[in-house]
């Protein structure tokens, strides 16, 4: 529960009244997180401050920890949430205190060059807030002791408390549980969105999925929801396997070097119709690329290290007609795929409950982070306020 | 070809180099734990950032010139235009890798823990090249 006696005016971040609020802070890479008291602002003009019911842990978390993504410190991690509006800014429209909502860590700012060309997947001003750890213009909303905190892609969910811009957030119903809400601010909507947007994927088609973590199961849920006749999954953890079939995979298959053969001896030679790469990984995206059909596509969703690169045969692109292409967020707009996920939730043509893994307090972030490293099947989350 | 020939290159980002060996930035240096190389094409220079032991120099680090240098635990290769531009925080780091302008061999994230603290440094080159004469180096924003 966050404590919220007003703090002390606040110098650095612009704005006197704050509030308290407990966040998991990364004050060194590769160091286990610090639960601190952190100070929260008021939120700004088009800003929304939201009290965090549940926020997943995500391997893009675990490699800012590890130093892959080169994000500023000290910064409060968490990009994957559900919670409820705790104070709306001046001018903010279509919320009001106590709406429940799901936070997006890519909102459109809709005036840049990219979003005015119907990109708001790649928001240029997003973007720059995502790399300073800001929200956008360059706004720090969080601090301790009168040190500006950085945030994870404008959201920094492992925090009680956190301000975002309005079009970040979608609202949800009262009938969605926290955890399953949770989940649809990252891996449900890029797993759905890879299929339904960077593939398209179409009834009756063949389907590799590389890599059937928190994100790759979604791929496998979404590939059945689109009607995939056969799907392969393939992964090295057994459990994850498992979890796959149950989501309607209908060939497993053992990660390694072995997978493409194993996957063409069971296609007759030919391969399926489309392949997803979920791991983040250069061998693995070769194998997406060889493992599809003349003529098919491979997506790319997994987040490799920025100076990874991939090795594929060129003479392939032309001679056999391959697509490779990438996803970022799933492609599509956040809205209308929280929008139709929840539907097909209620529906029951998914499920997203048991995509929830073990659930842990704030207090033990570290434990979520160990869980994700270790491979868990389900997404391991923290509940940051077991009140709402 | 921003610099006229490989002495030049030496002598502008070499020397720039060498001036964060007195900057907070030389302990972040000396934390990658080991050799950085840098390899720029047109024209040719090999540049290298070699940790010291501060208990014994006093310092973080050194710099190396040229051939001769000791293995590098992480690489990089590009224009030495680029570098100039880098330099003085108007290249995208992550942009110019992800369309291979920029390549790295080597656990690159040692090094991008670096990146935050540059914001510092990036001010300092256009200052260092006017100082140099090269006043045209200065990209403009």
């Amino acid at each position: 529960m966050a404590l919220d006696a007003p703090a002390p005016a606040s110098r650095g971040v612009g704005v006197t009244r704050m509030v308290r609020a407990r966040a998991a802070v990364l004050e060194d890479y590769e160091s286990p997180l610090q639960v601190q008291e952190v100070q929260v602002a008021q939120p700004g003009p088009g800003e929304v401050r939201v009290r965090v019911a549940v926020s997943g842990v995500c391997h893009t978390d675990e490699h800012v920890i590890r130093g892959d993504l080169p994000l500023p410190l000290p910064i409060v991690l968490g990009h994957e949430a559900a919670g409820v509006v705790d104070r709306v800014g001046e001018g903010v429209t279509g919320l009001v205190e106590g709406d429940r909502v799901v936070l997006s860590w890519l909102p459109a700012c809709g005036r840049c060059q990219a979003c005015r060309s119907g990109w708001t997947g790649m928001c240029r001003a997003t973007a720059r807030a995502a790399e300073k750890g800001t929200l956008w213009d360059g706004v720090h909303r969080l601090e301790r002791d009168g040190r500006a905190l950085h945030v994870m892609s404008l959201t920094g969910s492992l925090s009680e408390l956190c301000v975002v811009p309005r079009e970040g957030l979608v609202r949800i119903d009262a009938d969605l549980p926290w955890r399953e809400a949770a989940l649809l601010g990252c891996s449900a909507v890029t797993g759905y969105g890879s299929v339904a947007h960077a593939a398209r994927v179409r009834a009756g088609s063949s389907v590799t999925v590389l890599g059937v973590g928190g994100v790759g199961l979604h791929v496998v849920q979404a590939a059945r929801l689109f009607g995939a006749d056969r799907i392969f999954a393939v992964d090295r953890f057994p459990a994850r396997l498992g979890e796959a079939e149950r989501l309607g995979a209908t060939d497993l298959v053992a990660a390694g070097p072995g997978a493409v053969t194993e996957i063409l001896d069971r296609t007759h030679g030919m391969g399926t119709d489309y392949a997803f790469e979920v791991v983040g990984s250069p061998a693995t995206i070769a194998q997406a690329f060889n493992v599809i059909r003349p003529g098919g596509t491979a997506v790319v969703v997994g987040v490799s290290a920025p100076h990874a690169e991939v090795s594929v045969n060129a003479f392939a692109f032309p001679s056999q007609g391959k697509t490779l292409k990438g996803t970022w967020y799933g492609s599509g707009d956040f809205a209308q795929d929280v929008a139709a996920l929840v539907t097909a939730r209620h529906a029951g043509r998914i499920d997203l409950g048991s995509f929830v893994g073990d659930a842990c307090c704030l207090a033990d972030v570290n434990d979520a982070f160990d869980a994700l490293r270790a491979g868990a099947p389900r997404r391991p989350v923290v509940v940051l306020d077991a009140s709402l | 070809m921003v610099f006229a020939d490989t002495d030049e290159v030496y002598r502008v980002l070499g020397s720039f180099f060498e001036s964060l060996i007195d900057r907070p930035q030389a302990a972040l240096i000396h934390k990658v734990g080991g050799v950085v190389r840098f390899h720029f094409h047109n024209p040719e220079a090999l540049l290298a950032w070699v940790p010291d032991d501060p208990a014994v120099t006093g310092r973080d680090f050194h710099v190396v010139l040229g051939d001769g240098q000791p293995p590098a635990l992480l690489a990089f290769e590009q224009d030495a235009d680029l570098a100039n531009r880098f330099w003085q925080g108007r290249l995208d780091l992550a942009q110019a890798l992800s369309r291979q302008q920029i390549r790295a061999v080597g656990p690159l994230s040692r090094a991008m823990k670096l990146l935050p603290s540059l914001d510092e440094v990036y001010p300092l080159y256009p200052d260092h090249v006017r100082a140099l004469g090269r006043p045209d180096l200065v990209v403009p924003s």
